[in-house]
Order: structure tokens, then C-alpha cells, then sequence
């Protein structure tokens, strides 16, 4: 398998010591990884820098052997935040417009929608059940339509990389289930994904390796050992 | 069929005309600025300008010159420490506003020689628009027309989730820096012409209005310029006929047109809405009949 995604000797910090300070870990291509650990382990921290959004303290991060710092092809990237929705709670846009903006990038900037694009949208809409949500506003869906939502946005351009910042935060139960379905589903497609999530029970169950962060990794392996590692020791969480 | 009095003079038509460019235009690009918790800043910027005429009569430099420089200056300095400060959007507003109104209040108590009105600036006269003016306007017009036209969809990605924008490789702060520049040309330009009041409140009040009723961003955009339009066209013929000061009853009918808005979306959600379940995830949604 490829190493698409490479971290190395990486550290971070906000101003207040240590983040993580020397973690090496690579990603090949195909897998589903779960990133789990207690709040403020580094979980969202290791995320963001994935995505480009935090730079390095030290150490660095590599895309298809590329330096995310010169790497170019994000529209290879999809990567859905924390409660985004949350957010953006009265903002004016359909689901529909919501799912159109993932097909932006650098390349595809001016001017309106194209009828292919168009069609791209469609097809990106009934993959996540959301067709008959098109036209809605975003802000009167449950958490579980704008979470698929925010997935559909994420994956409208077939990224091969998928970042998940806890998706199924404010989701409830039986959404959640049919969340993680639905992800394995994409994952089984050929797209690599990496998760954060602070259940590892419900993780464990989609994801095929779980990485378990406290200020560096405490654990990394497949995510079946990680959860009866965590019922017999109660680490991680 | 007979032309309508108020149409049949030079400057009520060229009053007309302006009011109408500035009722698409200014909500045009305040959709974005609304959306983007930085409603105010036609005021913060108005008063950027305030100070750079204070300190352009001061110096005897060109008042719309000295304005629209200080105007820019400000935007581009908003637009960076909001970004340094993107959950305090509205207070970097605040201080730049109270900034500007200070420096031009030390900008007239220096300058003892007078040159300019301040209650033009900021009242505006819409019935002396001149030709010039409406070709000034109508170049601004079309700047910010091919702007929007061009990067709509970028700029909605900016407005809607900035940082998702970022990651998607979107240039985030060349365009929020041309929204900025775009938006400081418009107050600098159109406040000598119209009035401070008339453009810091097309800005924001068409858009509150929409916001109330519209389900997409394109129909937010849509209604937002239907409801500037609308706003001037009766606002400038209740003044014309009652003969009460054009740039407040455009403003003062923008601002019912949000009441009325407002009330009638209360009353039409309140009987429509009703709880069902998601077929697909099976989670409880309130959902609108019809």
C-alpha cells in the first residue's frame, strides 16, 4: 500500500508548552483511520494541521511525498470541521448551494454552477440521501442532515483524502449509526480517512486503525485492538 | 399616457436614477457583509471617511480624494485585524467607528477655515445628484456588478465557512481584500452623493429584510436587491410628495419594509410548522407544511 499521508518528528504548540512534540506516524492509502484520545490530547490540533489550517512547530507533514507546504492539489483533500453547522446557525443557504461550494478550488473560481457541474452536484446529492433536502435551508435541518450535508461537500469533488472532525457531534444515536455506515461506505470506495472522534466504541466499529493521542501517541493499531485494549486497561479516554 | 410630475423634472430623474443604483448595488455587496457579522461597517467606514475630509480641508486636498484614501486605508486595516480577530468581527468594527469619529472631531477643532458640510456628508442630497455623479456611481455600479458576478460563489464560500474556503485553496485573502476594496470605494464614492445615512443603511437593511424570509443565498441576493429597489422608489415618492428629506424616508422605508418582514414570517412559521421524522437517518426534524 502507499503512504499517502507522512508525519513526521511533528510538534505543536499554542503558547503554552507542548501540544505533541515528536510524532511520527504514516497513513496508506485505503485506510480509515480514527484519531481518539481525552479533550485536549491534540486530536483536532492533529487535524487542522492535516488540513493546512495550523503550521508546524516543528517537524512536517507530507501528502503524496510532497510537503503540505508546497503541496498544491486540495481538491484532493475533503475535510468537514466541528459542528459546522453549529456555527453558521441562521446563515441563508440550501443544502444544495452547500454541496455546490465543494466543487471550488484554485483552478474552478469564477463564474457561475456549468450544467455538468450541475449534474455532478445531483449525483453527489442522492449518494448522500439528500435530494429531497435540496432546496431546504441548512439551518432547519436536524444534525444528522447537516452533518451528511457537510460529508456531501467534502466529497462532491471524489477527494481521495477525507478529514472528519467529529461528525457526529450533536447527532443523535440512530443518525449516528447510519453516519458511520455511510462512511464506511465511502471508505470502502477507495477514500482514506481520517477521523477524530472521542467515542472509540462507536469508532471502532467504522474505522480500521485507531491512532490514540495524549500529548503524542499512546497507541496505534488496528482499531478492534484498541478498544479491548481500552476495555481491559480504560486508557485512552 | 402622461409622464408622473415627479418624473417629469431633470433632477428627480437623475435623484431617481442615483437612488436606484445605490437601492441594487449597496445590498448587492452587503449580502456579503451582512453574513460576515459586519453589518456596521458602512458606518465604520463612513466615519473613517468623516475624518479624511476633516483632514482634507484641513490639509487642501480634494475632500472625495482625502475620504476615499482614508476610506480604503480603514477597510484594508478592518479587513487585517479581522482576520487576526475573526470571532470579535463586530468590536474591531466598533473600534475603528469610535477611531474615526475622533479623529475627524480633532480634525474640525483644528481647522478654523470650515470648507465642507458635515450634514451634507452625512445626510446626503440625493435631489442635487448631478450628471457627473451619475456616471461615477454607474462606474462604481458596474465595478461591483463584474466583481460579484465573477467570484459570487467564492465569496459565498467566505461568507458561509471561512476556514473550509482556506482549505479548499480559494484565494481567502486576496478576495477578502477586494471585498473590502470594493466596499471602501462605495462608501467614500456615494456618501458625498447620497449621504452617509442612505448608504450605510442600503447596506444592511434590504438584507434584513430578505434574511427573514429567504430559504438559499441566491434568493437572499435576489430579494435583498428587490427590497433596495423597492425601498428607494417608494421612499423617493413619499418624499417628493410630502416633501419630507429623500435619504431618511428611503431609510425609514427600508426599515418598515423589515418590520413588515419580519412580523409576516413570524405569523406564516408559526401555523406551518410541524415535527416529522427523516426517512433516511430517522431523526426528528421540524419541518414546514406546504
Amino acid at each position: 500500500m502507499d503512504k499517502i499521508i507522512n508525519v513526521e518528528n511533528l510538534g505543536f504548540d499554542y503558547g503554552e508548552g507542548w501540544v505533541f512534540h515528536d510524532l511520527s506516524l504514516y497513513i496508506e492509502a485505503g485506510d480509515f483511520v480514527a484519531v481518539v484520545g481525552a479533550n485536549g490530547a491534540g486530536k483536532s490540533t492533529l487535524l487542522k494541521l492535516l488540513a493546512g489550517i495550523l503550521a508546524p512547530a516543528r517537524g512536517r507533514i507530507l501528502f503524496y511525498g510532497r510537503p503540505l507546504s508546497e503541496f498544491k492539489e486540495w481538491e484532493r483533500v475533503g475535510y468537514v470541521p466541528q459542528n459546522p453547522a453549529r456555527q453558521q446557525k441562521g446563515f441563508p443557504i440550501s443544502v444544495e448551494e452547500v454541496v455546490a461550494l465543494g466543487l471550488l478550488s484554485p483552478q474552478r473560481l469564477r463564474g457561475p454552477l456549468t450544467a455538468a457541474e450541475g449534474r455532478q452536484v445531483a449525483a453527489c446529492l442522492d449518494q448522500f440521501g439528500l435530494r429531497e433536502l435540496a432546496g431546504r435551508r441548512l439551518g432547519e435541518l436536524s444534525g444528522g442532515q447537516q452533518q451528511r450535508a457537510f460529508l456531501a461537500r467534502a466529497m462532491v469533488k471524489k477527494p481521495s483524502i477525507l478529514l472528519l472532525d467529529e461528525p457526529a457531534s450533536g447527532v443523535d444515536a440512530r443518525a449516528k449509526a447510519a453516519l458511520y455506515q455511510l462512511l464506511r461506505q465511502v471508505n470502502e470506495d477507495g477514500v482514506t480517512i481520517v477521523m477524530v472522534s472521542h467515542d472509540l466504541e462507536l469508532a471502532a466499529q467504522a474505522a480500521r486503525h485507531a491512532l490514540c493521542l495524549d500529548h503524542g501517541i499512546c497507541f496505534w493499531g488496528p482499531a478492534v485492538s484498541a478498544l479491548t485494549h481500552h476495555h481491559r486497561h480504560g486508557t485512552f479516554l | 399616457m402622461p409622464i408622473p410630475e415627479l418624473w417629469a423634472m431633470d433632477f428627480m430623474r437623475r435623484a431617481f436614477l442615483a437612488g436606484l443604483i445605490m437601492g441594487a448595488v449597496c445590498p448587492l455587496i452587503g449580502t456579503f457583509l451582512v453574513l460576515r457579522r459586519q453589518s456596521l461597517i458602512g458606518d465604520g467606514l463612513g466615519h473613517l471617511a468623516f475624518a479624511g475630509v476633516a483632514a482634507g480641508a484641513l490639509a487642501g486636498v480634494n475632500g472625495v480624494l482625502s475620504a476615499a484614501a482614508a476610506c480604503i486605508a480603514g477597510a484594508l486595516a478592518i479587513e487585517a485585524v479581522r482576520r487576526k480577530l475573526p470571532e470579535a468581527a463586530d468590536m474591531v468594527l466598533a473600534v475603528f467607528f469610535y477611531s474615526g469619529m475622533g479623529l475627524a472631531a480633532v480634525f474640525l477643532s483644528l481647522n478654523r477655515a470650515g470648507g465642507f458640510s458635515l450634514s451634507g456628508l452625512l445626510f446626503g442630497s440625493l435631489l442635487t445628484v448631478g450628471p457627473e455623479d451619475l456616471w461615477l456611481i454607474g462606474a462604481l455600479a458596474l465595478a461591483i456588478v463584474l466583481f460579484i458576478a465573477l467570484f459570487y460563489r467564492p465569496l459565498q464560500y467566505l461568507a458561509f465557512d471561512e476556514v473550509c474556503a482556506q482549505v479548499a485553496g480559494l484565494p481567502v485573502g486576496k478576495l477578502n481584500l477586494l471585498l473590502a476594496f470594493l466596499t471602501a470605494l462605495t462608501v467614500a464614492l456615494s456618501m458625498r452623493i447620497v449621504g452617509l445615512l442612505l448608504v450605510a443603511a442600503m447596506l444592511v437593511l434590504p438584507v434584513a429584510a430578505a434574511l427573514q424570509t429567504a430559504k438559499s443565498f441566491a434568493a437572499t441576493l435576489k430579494q435583498s436587491v428587490a427590497y433596495g429597489l423597492a425601498a428607494v422608489s417608494l421612499g423617493l415618492t413619499v418624499s417628493y410628495y410630502t416633501d419630507l428629506a429623500p435619504g431618511g424616508s428611503i431609510v425609514l422605508t427600508g426599515g418598515l419594509f423589515f418590520a413588515l418582514s419580519f412580523v409576516l414570517n413570524r405569523m406564516r412559521r408559526k401555523g406551518r410548522t410541524v415535527e416529522q421524522r427523516c426517512s433516511v437517518c430517522g431523526e426528528e426534524v421540524k419541518e414546514e407544511r406546504g
